[in-house]
This record gives C-alpha cells, structure tokens and sequence, in this order.
C-alpha cells in the first residue's frame, strides 16, 4: 500500500480512512465489481452512486485515482473530470463509457482523463489502468510538493541520475513503511538497470540524431547544387562534380537524393558515378597525392616517383590510408610535362622530389592536421 | 562598360583602349600558366606587386598576369617590354633586384637571362632564345600580351576584330568560303578539313545546329589546348562565334576536362564578359545573329574525348561512343547536326578571317596548311610548348628548338599522336610535319604531344604503357577493343617481364589488325598504333626480350639490377637515404655500400641520387648481381 504524507495527513484531519480509489458510478454492480478487483489487489476502494456525493467523497478521502462512468443521472462524467482536476490536480482520472465512441472518448482525454475503459472490461485492463494512475498521481503529487525541480538535464547521463533519484525518493517511503530488504535492493537494481538502459538509449538517439543532421546537411548541399542547374537532367555529371567538390566524395544519401531530385534512375546515376575517373564512390582522405602518369613523366621516371610515394604513404595507387589521411591517386597527365615526372599534393604541383622532400611534405600534412583536431 | 552595339564600336573601343595604354610606361608581364604556377609564379607577382609600390614606381609600371608563354622548363618567366628582355626562372628573391634595376635604371639582370647551351652567352631578348627564334608563334603570341581574365587586353591587341569584320561585311557563306579556301585542318587529331565539316553541319537539314569547343585534351604528354584556353580564351570564343554564324548555330558548348580548373575558371570569366560586351547574346553587334555559349566539364575519361561520346557526355550520358552510321555533323547533340572542332583549331579561325585564306596558305606544305603547336616534352633540353610552321623538320623541332637530348644521351625516337600514334625512329627525323607524312611513317599528327625518348627509353615498356593506358580507358563497349586490349597487355607484360614466347609478336600483330577492323571507335581502332609502329621500328628490342631475355635499354624489372661499383663508390650514403626498401646498406669494415639483392625493387631511386662524380650505381643483368654477392 502507498501513502504519500500529504494523504496521510488528509486521513489524519478527517478521520477517515483514505482511499486509494473512488469508483462512481451509477450501477451498483459496476461499482462492486471494481472494488472488489482492486481490494484484491490491495488497493482501498470507495464508491458513489452519483456525480454530487461522488465529489464529496473524493474531497474526503483524497484518492489518487477516480473512476467516472460517463454516462450518469444529474451530474455527468466529463462535469466530474473537469471538476475533480479543479479540485486537486494530483489526482488522476479514468472514465468508463457504455459505448465505445471514439467521440466521447476523445472528449474525455481532452478534459484531463488519463484513459477511458469500455465495458465489459477485463480486470486485468482495470487493474493496469488503475497502477498508471496511480503512478502518475504520485509523480503529480511530489511536483507539487517539491521545490521548482533542477532544469531539464541536457545529457543522458544527468537524466539517467534523475531517474535514478526519484527512484531513491519512492524506495525511501517504501523503506519507511518498513519493507524487507531484500525487496529494496531488488528494486534498487532494477532501477539502476532502467536508468541504464534510458542513458545508453538516449545516448543511441543522439548518435543517430547526429548522422542524421549530417545526412540533411549534405541533402541541402546537393539541393543548393541542383538548384544552381536548374534541375536539368543532362547536367548529372556537372552535379556530381560540384557536389562532390563540396563534399570531397558522393555518398550513397546523397547519390540517390540526386536522382530522385533530377528524375534520373539510380543506376543512371551509379553508371555515370563510376565511369568517370574524377569521382570518388568512397571517401576520400583529407589530402589528395596525385601522381601524373603520363607519357612525359613515364619516360622521366613516374615509376620509380610512384615507388617512393607509395612506400612512403605505405598505400598504393587507388587506395586511403586508415587514418584517412592521405588518398592516392594516378592521373593521366596533368598538363606540365615540363616538370616531369611530377607529383601534386592537394593544390601544390611538386617537380621531381628526392625522398627527404617528400618526407617533409608528408610530415608537414601531419602536423597540419593535429591542431585541427584539438581544437 | 557600355555594350556593343556595331561592328564600328569594337574598333573604337580598341582604338580608346590603344591610346590609353600608349606612352613610356614599361610592362611587367609574368606567365601564370599551370607550369609556372607550379613553380610559385604567383609569388612572384605579389613581389612584383610589392616592390614596385615601395620603389614609388606604380605610375610607370603596369604588372600583367599572362597565359602560358611555352618555355614551361624553365619558369616561372618575366618579360619586361618594350624592350622584350625576358627573365627565365625567377623567384621571389630576385624581384627586388629586377625593380631597382631593369624597371628603375634600365640595366638587365645578367644572371636571370637565358645562357646559350654551347656558346655560354646570355640572351637578353625572348626572340633570340633559340627556342623561340625557330618557332612562328600565330596563335601563342597573344598569350603574352593578353592577361586572360582581360577583355580589355583581347581587344587592345586586336581580338574580336575578325568577328567585326565578318558581321558588316561577311555573309555567313563568306566565312565559310574563306575557312575552306585556307584549307584548315582539325588540329585535334585526324586532320580533317575544316570547312567540308562546317558545311556538311551548315547543309544538314534542320534548324536546330550546335558547335562544340573539344578541350577534352586526354593526350598524355600533350597541354596545347589547356594552354590556348587559359591564356587566351576569348580567341577561341571568337572562333567559336564565328564558325556558329557561318554554319547558323544558335548554341554552342566548351567541353572541358575538370583536370583543367584554370581553364574552366578563365573560359566561365570570358563568356560573362563576352555577353556583358555584346559579343554573345541576342543581336550581337547589332547584326541580328543570336548565340550562347554553355561549358560542360569532363570527368577524367579519355575516351569521351570521342566526338559521339563528347556529345553523349554533354547530354548528361555516360561518355561512351556510339555507331557513327550516320556522322555527329549532321546528327549529333540531342540528334541535331553539330560540330565539333578542338581549341586549336577553333582559335585559328579568327586569324583565317582577319588575314584571309590566301595568306594562312602561304604557311605550311601542300595539303597543310598554317601552323600547329606541338607539346615538346620528354628527354629533351628545353621542355615547353613549341608552334612551327607546318613542314618544319622533327629534327629541327628537337635539335634547333628543343636543343637536343640532356646528359649527352642519343636520341631513340619521338612519339607523336599519343597512345593513337606512334613511334618514329631517330632515322626518320628529318620528316616534315604534315598531316600525311607522318601517317605514313605509321604515326600521326595527334593534338600534338611529342615525347622525345633517349637510350635509355625501351621501346617495349613504352608500347606497354600505351597499351595499359588505353586497356585502363577503354569504355568496354565493343568486344575487340575491351578484350583485345587486354589480350595485348598480358603478352606486353609477359615480354617485359622476360616471360616472352617465340611468336609473341606476331600475336601481336594479329590483335592488331583485328582491333583496326572491328572495334567501335577511334580509340579502338588506333590503339594498335603504339604497338605497331614500335615493332615496326623497333623490332630487335622485342627480340632481345623474347630471345634473349635482356631488356637492351636496362629500363624493365625483372631483366635489370642494379649493383654498386666498389672501386667508384664515395660512400655518401644517398643512395641508402633515398631508397623506399631499404634495400642499400654500408658494407661492413669497407667504405662503400651495398644493394640487398632480395630487398631491391629496382625502382631507380639509387640511380638518380647518386653523385655524378661517381656515377656508382651500374645496371647490369640479373645473373650478374647474384654473381657479385
């Protein structure tokens, strides 16, 4: 049995015993089926043949939840729900309706009813109805008794711990009425359990939340580019590359995006993606090692450039390093042959670079991206 | 800017443009082609910029940013006019100098000329550098006095005046006539006559026609066209417009390779003005005539440098080529009648028009007329783009201009039309260039790369790397080209790797003439050239590695190693530096070093590190290594 101080102390003033429950209805049978279900559940019942006495009873008796039939002589049920939450806010309302109309089901939500049952009902359902009342009666009732609560906690971890101390809250009156043990290390556990799984939850959701903002920002990226050509389908490739030069490499989102936007099928899309040499299907790392191939650095020494470069990125051509640092590329000819064989490393063109040249290139990349990332 | 409204106000415009830029004020013109700005040119205008306010001389001083100037080996280049001296490899540090010096007192820079390869002289003056004393520069020249972000500078040098001329007093079949009378051929490769595509497009029944700009320039080892459209873009937009009003197009495109960012940059630039002007748009000139232009970016495919997959890739298609039943000039773009010349040759037109047939003819042989731009890259001294009149020996090109193969090597062969042309041997250097005869001689004109390849070139590997090139870029469309390739590398691989078999080459010779037969396109149907020409030139190279397992230019893998001749070694210890394997190490209690057989990939790296006092590092065969140990 759950008592709340302020309910004893109700008890207390009007010398009656409080109930858990208030039942009103105008069957008699109604009302004695429902008392009988949920005093075997231990809970303490009272009932009331009308609105008025109904009422009276409540103010008396304080319960946490009450049980309207709708449709009633004199007062009817959404009269009574809307008077009772004017009464006292804590106390939670259930409505029984004849009739399983969506309207007046509708209409009592409205008011203030946490559920509405339909009859016959099953125990069972009155029984679950009735515990989530009376949860939430007593989560209204500790609001209204606790000092304006700490602000919503942003990360997962802060709400796990609010959970965790209302659970410590409901234990200690459960310990107070003096419960074994044993239950209140169970119920601690569970607790605990719970506010794990909503941490690591909500933890998830963020996660998700996060790739999801990513993914509408690159959505947003291609729709600023499709817009910028006029939605044209026979500008696919020239969509492709300035998104790409935007995003460094063309997700698959965004692949399909483009072709949804453009009417282009998708395979139409993947067949252009992967024809063209300058399109990257897979990310790419942050910088780009072009190596020329063509025929003028072929003769002055591309292979053995190609050698050094790739043992020393230790990546061959076509291939990123783990760290997605470095992407490796061949290129047919870059157009300066005069500076044979040549190797562009993002945006700088180096003419025939000794192994110490390179090494400082790459260290310089490096530590170029170290202070990026702590900051 | 006001626009354009009459032929009249183009030549008054540029009559204004003269008078302003007239008196005793000295240009600084520094080449921001790609080469130089490899080469940090751009630095060099910021100290350009810098010095010349802070010596109080930004009153007698005009600073340009220009295209290419050619002599891309050694940039990045300065030209200081009027007096023309010309600056080769200037860095930032010797800006200062320059100022005080040339453009305050007058007085050049010896150490910052051009020295003479034989005689040791410095040469003051751009047109008496060797290099370009033997070149006609028709279509370069204006790079160097046009800064391509410029209209202004296009027009002052006399641009856009062909297109005046042509609007008041051409009719669109003048235009034509005088193109076909100058007997222009497409610098793009095949050599086709100009003006029969132009009309056989400007005949083709429908109203809807299209020009194209070809700057797909996919050649390895060619940059003429990336070269033209970064430095002068506006004369291939004034080709562009006259050849679409000689043909009556409204629409036009500039199909460019992204790998060219400048270009595209620069082509976008000129278009906006060029509308902003008059000179695109509705009613240009006030003639009446209506065109645009769009550009369209390629993606890195060589292949779609092929007029029909050009077209399908403008189309937004995937770039492969199609069936040429019927030709692209009559049904092309959207299956409307369009034609496609490459850069080069659109950028002669305007010259055609200006000069007149009659005077482009006295230029050139009897069936080529003008002059083309050759890409003079490889083994030779002076790198960098080169235009010769057409006739002009290969020998002059490599010897009087290029000035010959570096280190003293021999001269092997040069490879010209890229992976569809081929090899001409060292024997047959004194071939003129032209169309025809260097079909004959089993190559071809190309766009115009020509690779110069010394000794210690080997003739097989580079049949193989064209082979491999052009396997990599097939499209796969037709049977015989996307498995006939593949055939031919995997015997290449097998020769070069010392696995050749005795009838290896007449294998060869046999994918050969079936890829000429039935692939789709040109890519396929060329691509034996390389393969072709080198047997034919070069037939005891493959025999001695099919026969004898020796690779005669020291240049394929698995047929070379390399040893360190003691007695020569300095033990400096480069060579262990800059190998990748780690592979050299110090002989233990000796003063030299040694190569670990089993760690050597036979990169070269060695080679090229070593001290040529000592020249330590010696190929030798296989066997022979493992003997030394």
């Amino acid at each position: 049995m759950v008592l709340t101080d302020a309910a004893r102390d109700a008890w207390a003033a009007a010398g009656e015993p409080p109930a858990d429950v208030v039942v009103i209805d105008d069957e008699r049978a109604m009302c004695d089926g429902c008392r009988q279900v949920l005093e075997a559940e231990g809970l303490r019942a009272l009932t009331a043949p009308d609105g008025s006495r109904g009422l009276a009873l409540v103010e008396r008796a304080r319960p946490h939840v009450v049980i309207v039939d709708l449709k009633m002589p004199g007062m009817s049920g959404t009269d009574v729900v809307a008077r009772l939450s004017e009464l006292d806010p804590s106390i939670v309302s259930i409505v029984i309706t004849g009739y399983a109309s969506v309207d007046s089901a509708v209409e009592s939500m409205k008011i203030g009813a946490l559920d509405f049952l339909t009859k016959p009902f099953e125990p069972e359902q009155l029984i679950q109805s009735v515990r989530r009342g009376m949860e939430l009666s007593e989560a209204r009732a500790r609001v209204r008794e606790a000092p304006p609560a700490a602000p919503p906690a942003e990360e997962g971890l802060a709400d796990a711990s609010q959970v965790a101390l209302r659970g410590l809250e409901v234990l200690g009156q459960y310990y107070r009425l003096g419960l074994r043990r044993r239950d209140f290390v169970d119920e601690l556990g569970r607790l605990e359990a719970e506010a794990r799984f909503h941490a690591e939850t909500l933890g998830r959701i963020k996660e998700k939340e996060q790739v999801l903002v990513e993914v509408i920002e690159d959505l947003r990226v291609a729709d600023e580019v499709i817009a910028s050509h006029a939605y044209r389908k026979s500008h696919l490739l020239q969509v492709l590359l300035d998104v790409q030069a935007r995003l460094n490499w063309l997700p698959r989102h965004v692949l399909k995006w483009i072709s949804r936007r453009l009417k282009v099928p998708l395979a139409s899309v993947y067949t252009v993606g992967s024809f063209y040499e300058a399109l990257n299907l897979e990310p790419r790392g942050q910088h780009l090692v072009e190596l020329c191939t063509g025929t003028a650095c072929h003769v002055r020494g591309a292979p053995r450039l190609q050698a050094m470069v790739s043992s020393l990125l230790g990546i061959e051509p076509g291939q990123t390093d783990l760290q997605q640092l470095f992407t490796l590329k061949t290129v047919h000819c870059m157009g300066c042959c005069a500076l044979a064989p040549v190797v562009k490393i993002d945006d700088r063109y180096y003419s025939n670079p000794t192994k110490t040249q390179l090494e400082g290139i790459v260290e310089s990349c490096k530590q170029e991206r170290e202070p990026s990332c702590q900051g | 800017m006001p626009r354009l409204r009459t032929p009249a106000d183009v030549n008054r415009l540029r009559g204004e443009l003269q008078a302003a830029r007239e008196g005793d004020r000295r240009c600084v013109s520094v080449c921001s082609g790609t080469g130089c700005l490899a080469y940090r040119s751009q630095d060099v205008v910021a100290a350009f910029e810098r010095e010349i306010a802070c010596q109080g001389l930004a009153e007698h001083v005009m600073l340009r940013r220009t295209g290419c100037y050619g002599f891309c080996e050694r940039g990045p280049i300065v030209v200081i006019q009027p007096e023309g001296i010309c600056y080769l490899g200037m860095r930032e540090q010797d800006v200062e100098e320059v100022v005080s010096e040339t453009l305050a007192n007058g007085r050049t820079v010896t150490r910052l000329l051009y020295e003479d390869l034989e005689s040791g002289q410095r040469i003051a003056r751009m047109e008496d550098i060797p290099f370009y004393r033997h070149q006609q520069r028709l279509l370069l020249a204006a790079n160097a006095a046009v800064d391509p972000r410029s209209i202004d500078d296009y027009i002052a040098a006399g641009g856009y005046a062909a297109l005046a001329k042509a609007l008041s007093a051409m009719r669109p079949e003048d235009v034509l006539r005088e193109v076909t009378d100058s007997k222009l051929r497409g610098r793009g490769g095949g050599g086709f006559p100009t003006g029969r595509k132009w009309r056989t497009t400007r005949d083709a029944p429908d109203d809807v026609k299209y020009v194209v700009v070809n700057a797909d320039e996919g050649d390895p080892g060619a940059y003429m066209d990336r070269s033209i459209l970064e430095g002068n873009p506006h004369s291939v937009l004034e080709g562009l417009v006259l050849g679409a009003y000689a043909i009556g197009a409204h629409e036009g495109y500039v199909y460019v390779r992204q790998e060219y960012p400048l270009a595209v940059r620069n082509t976008l630039r000129a278009l906006e003005q060029a509308r902003e002007y008059g000179l695109l748009g509705r009613d240009i000139l006030g003639s009446g005539f209506a065109f645009d232009v769009h550009v369209h970016r390629g993606a890195g495919a060589f292949v779609s440098g092929e007029s029909s997959a050009l077209m399908a890739a403008i189309e937004g298609k995937v770039g492969e080529p199609r069936p040429k039943y019927i030709h692209t000039a009559v049904k092309g773009l959207w299956d409307k009648p369009t034609c496609l010349n490459n850069v080069e040759t659109w950028a002669n037109v305007p010259l055609i028009v200006s000069g007149g047939a009659a005077w482009f003819c006295g230029m050139g042989t009897a069936e080529s007329k003008g002059t083309k731009i050759f890409s003079l890259v490889g083994k030779v001294n002076n790198t960098g783009l080169v235009e010769v009149p057409m006739g002009m020996t290969l020998r002059q090109i490599v010897y009087d201009i290029g000035g010959g193969v570096p280190k003293g090597r021999g001269l092997k062969a040069v490879q010209t039309g890229g992976p569809s042309g081929g090899v001409i041997p060292a024997s047959m250097l004194d071939l003129p260039v032209d169309f025809d005869a260097l079909s004959e001689a089993g190559s071809m004109m190309g766009s115009g790369g020509l690779i110069v390849m010394d000794e210690d070139t080997c003739m097989v590997d580079t049949a193989r790397y064209y082979v491999d090139f052009l396997a990599h870029e097939s499209c796969g469309k037709c049977v015989p080209c996307r498995e006939g390739l593949y055939q031919m590398l995997g015997i290449l691989d097998r020769i070069t790797a010392g696995e050749g078999r005795d009838g290896d080459v007449e294998l060869l010779e046999e994918v050969c003439d079936l890829l000429e037969v039935a692939a789709l396109c040109a890519l396929g149907k060329t691509a034996p050239n390389p393969v072709r020409s080198t047997i034919r030139h070069f037939r005891d190279e493959y025999d001695a590695h099919i026969l004898e397992r020796r690779c005669p230019a020291g240049v394929c893998k698995n047929l070379i190693a390399y040893t360190i001749d003691r007695e020569a070694c300095l033990a400096c210890g480069a060579c262990a530096k800059n190998c990748p394997t780690g592979a050299i190490t110090r002989a233990p209690y000796n003063d030299h070093y040694v190569i670990d057989q089993d760690k050597c990939t036979r990169c070269g790296c060695c080679v090229e590190v070593c001290p040529p006092k000592a020249r330590a590092i010696v190929k030798v065969a296989p066997e022979a290594a493992r003997q030394t140990l």
